[in-house]
């Protein structure tokens, strides 16, 4: 299932991320607003005040004139007295009502207070407001402290600051949770998609919301009953023909048992027939005996369909089983068993139909050149010099009645290498083929590595079937 | 070869092809279509051995055994087209002492007649055995355990003789098959498996804890000392 590895919660995060971006900038540019409003009221606001102010202050000083020196000194007590700290601008000198205050108009100001306006100037943390006495050229600027509005924003700033990372704290945690609410269908959709996969096909999305999800879940769950449908539908299929494979086995079998005994008897008569019904009498007995094997294949794989086989294993050596093989069939000259002598627990019987099986069709296809290889560990090769199979047949090679050429009878059944197959799959060993046009075909058999147990007993992994000698011993004695 | 065998099977073709084969083989044969025909034609004959299908009409083939079994200890070879081993068991367990499965080739199926006919009336020794508190007498085909006679089918007692004949060595099951079968049977030991457990059932004092017949775990059985 893992072809890639999709990290869990990495949308969530994603999710997550975005909604605290959009909720961080859009705080962020209000914040950032907000404090370029209030800050600009604040200063126009000190601004409008001062220049009011400064208007009064201007004719008040107009009572100064003209200004000598005492007078000079009379106007800035004055001033710094009802809490104003002034600067006075005559043409020859800058004169400040108080040190600490001092400030000296600009170029600009001093030219635009000429023309008979307020001007202003902003140095520091201080206003300058001012314009030409009237009556005068020399010209009277008071200095406002805007320490007090810095200060103030300063505050504001810091506010916002901290509202502003107390809002994107709490946009992460809102997100993360509504990212896990919206994905929360999304996992469970993988989850039962798994479980499906796994073969759970009841599995079933619960429906909750009227929403998007919901109606995607009604989808996903019309899908699992169309696909339990089908697969029970295919099941019942697949059941019906292998109960009428095995009906069919066991109706053949009465016939084929009477043939078998009455042409065994014919076949020691033959010469004794006439010779007109010599040639006809061998061919009943020869194909008596394929119609036999045939049945019984039928039998076999209908048994092993129903899943009641029983396995018995014990000690089995796979060279010798297979010089046996070959010796017993008579296929010493078309195949070579090679390789070293490697012992597994198994069921020697099962065993015995794979590798037959295999090397039969590997002695009917592939001609003299059969090559059958024990290891390395408890796998057996055979490989044929034959023609080979086109790739498009190699999957089918195994289904029953299978021929890759249907020109081409052959003597097999058709059923060898799926009973082969099946009687791998009880001995829980893997049965794979490759083939290359021109070239040959192999056969690969591994078997399920075996443990031996201290009690003298071995088992297969997991093997499920119980060993037959079992049945009939007492326990440890 | 004497002997009268009863043959017991449905399908006509089946069992005039078997009566066929056995009478050329020098027996003397009658048969009988149906469970309770069978039963009738056994107490009314005095027959040396049976060949039973297992699937019959109306009583079939095991009941037919285990009723020839309650008065009689004649060999018993039942042919059963039943593809499972675990009928093959039951069939042996009902009493039967062989079994051929369907189809079957003539030869095989005379040879196993004889095999079987040969062990009910030649026993390979004349003497005596006696081991601890069993004492079998091949002449008789009787066995006694501590002077009470013990029932025995002509096979358990070839069984239980052969094991005697060596008290305490180990018989594997290959070796007992062609002893006491009299043919070498590979692979399906199932047949020693079943006597033994039948054999035991009459010798032991408990069946469920056997301490005459002992197997000896991959390997076989032996009669303990």
């Amino acid at each position: 299932m893992a072809g890639r590895a999709v990290q869990p919660g990495r949308l969530r995060r994603r999710l997550t991320v975005a909604f605290v971006a959009v909720a961080g900038f859009s705080m962020a540019a209000l914040a950032t607003g907000s404090y370029a409003m209030v800050s600009r009221a604040r200063f126009a606001d000190s601004l409008s005040r001062a220049a009011t102010d400064v208007r009064y202050q201007l004719v008040l000083a107009h009572q100064f004139l003209p200004l000598d020196q005492t007078r000079t000194a009379n106007l800035l007590d004055s001033f710094e007295g009802s809490g104003r700290h002034v600067v006075l601008v005559t043409a020859q000198s800058v004169t400040a009502s108080n040190v600490a205050f001092r400030a000296e108009p600009g170029d600009r100001t001093r030219s635009l207070a000429a023309t008979g306006q307020v001007a202003f100037e902003r140095t520091g943390r201080q206003l300058v407001v001012g314009g030409q006495i009237p009556g005068s050229t020399d010209q009277l600027y008071v200095v406002y402290a805007e320490e007090r509005i810095y200060e103030d924003l300063a505050q504001l700033r810091t506010a916002m600051l901290a509202s502003w990372a107390a809002a994107v704290l709490l946009a992460a945690l809102v997100g993360r949770a509504l990212a896990r609410r919206t994905l929360e269908p999304v996992g469970r959709a993988s989850e039962a998609a798994h479980a499906i996969a796994e073969g759970l096909l009841a599995t079933r999305l619960p429906v909750r919301n009227r929403d998007e999800f919901g109606a995607w879940a009604e989808s996903f769950n019309r899908m699992a009953e169309a696909l339990e449908a089908k697969i029970a539908a295919l099941a019942s299929a697949q059941a019906r023909e292998r109960r009428f494979t095995a009906d069919v086995a066991h109706e053949l079998r009465t016939p084929v048992t009477a043939l078998v005994a009455a042409a065994s008897m014919l076949r020691e008569h033959l010469q004794a027939l006439p010779d007109t019904a010599r040639r006809p009498a061998e061919i009943v007995v020869s194909d008596v005996v394929r119609l036999r094997h045939l049945v019984d294949e039928l039998l076999e794989i209908s048994r092993l369909d129903a899943g009641q086989e029983l396995v018995s294993a014990r000690p089995t050596e796979l060279v010798a089983l297979l010089r046996a093989i070959v010796a017993s069939r008579g296929w010493q000259a078309q195949a070579k068993v090679e390789g070293e002598a490697v012992t597994v627990h198994t069921d020697p019987r099962r065993l015995e139909r794979v590798l037959a099986n295999l090397v039969a069709n590997a002695v009917e296809h592939g001609g003299a050149g059969v090559h059958v290889r024990v290891g390395p560990g408890p796998s057996v090769q055979v490989s044929d010099r034959g023609p080979g199979i086109p790739a498009e047949h190699l999957p089918r090679l195994f289904e029953r009645f299978y021929k890759s050429d249907p020109a081409r009878g052959g003597s097999g059944s058709g059923l060898g290498l799926a009973i082969a197959l099946e009687n791998a799959r009880l001995l829980q060993a893997d049965l794979r083929v490759e083939s290359e046009v021109g070239v040959g075909t192999r056969f690969q058999l591994t078997l399920p590595v075996t443990y031996r147990l201290p009690d003298g007993e071995a088992t297969v992994g997991s093997a499920g079937h119980g060993e037959a000698h079992d049945t009939f011993e007492e326990g440890p004695s | 070869m004497e002997g009268r065998v009863l043959i017991v099977e449905d399908d006509a073709s089946i069992r005039e092809v078997i009566a066929l084969g056995l009478t050329r083989a020098g027996l003397r044969v009658s048969t009988a279509t149906n469970g309770t025909d069978a039963l009738a034609a056994w107490r009314a004959h005095d027959y040396d051995l049976v060949v039973l299908d297992v699937m019959l009409p109306g009583r079939d083939g095991l009941e037919v055994c285990q009723e020839i079994r309650r008065t009689s200890q004649q060999p018993i070879l039942m042919v059963t087209a039943l593809s499972d081993t675990i009928d093959v068991v039951v069939g042996l367990e009902a009493g039967a002492d062989d079994y051929l499965r369907k189809p079957f080739e003539m030869p095989e199926l005379v040879a196993r007649v004889r095999a079987l006919l040969r062990r009910g009336s030649a026993p390979a020794e004349q003497e005596i055995v006696a081991v601890g508190e069993l004492r079998l007498d091949p002449l008789r085909f009787t066995a006694h355990k501590s002077g009470r006679e013990l029932v025995l089918t002509a096979t358990e007692f070839r069984l239980l003789l052969e094991l005697a004949r060596r008290p305490g060595l180990v018989f594997t099951r290959e070796v007992l098959l062609e002893r006491v079968w009299n043919y070498p049977f590979l692979g399906d030991s199932r047949l020693v498996d079943v006597a033994v457990q039948r054999l035991r059932a009459k010798v032991e004092d408990d069946p469920a804890s056997p301490r005459l017949i002992r197997t000896v775990r991959g390997a076989g059985y032996k009669l303990a000392l």
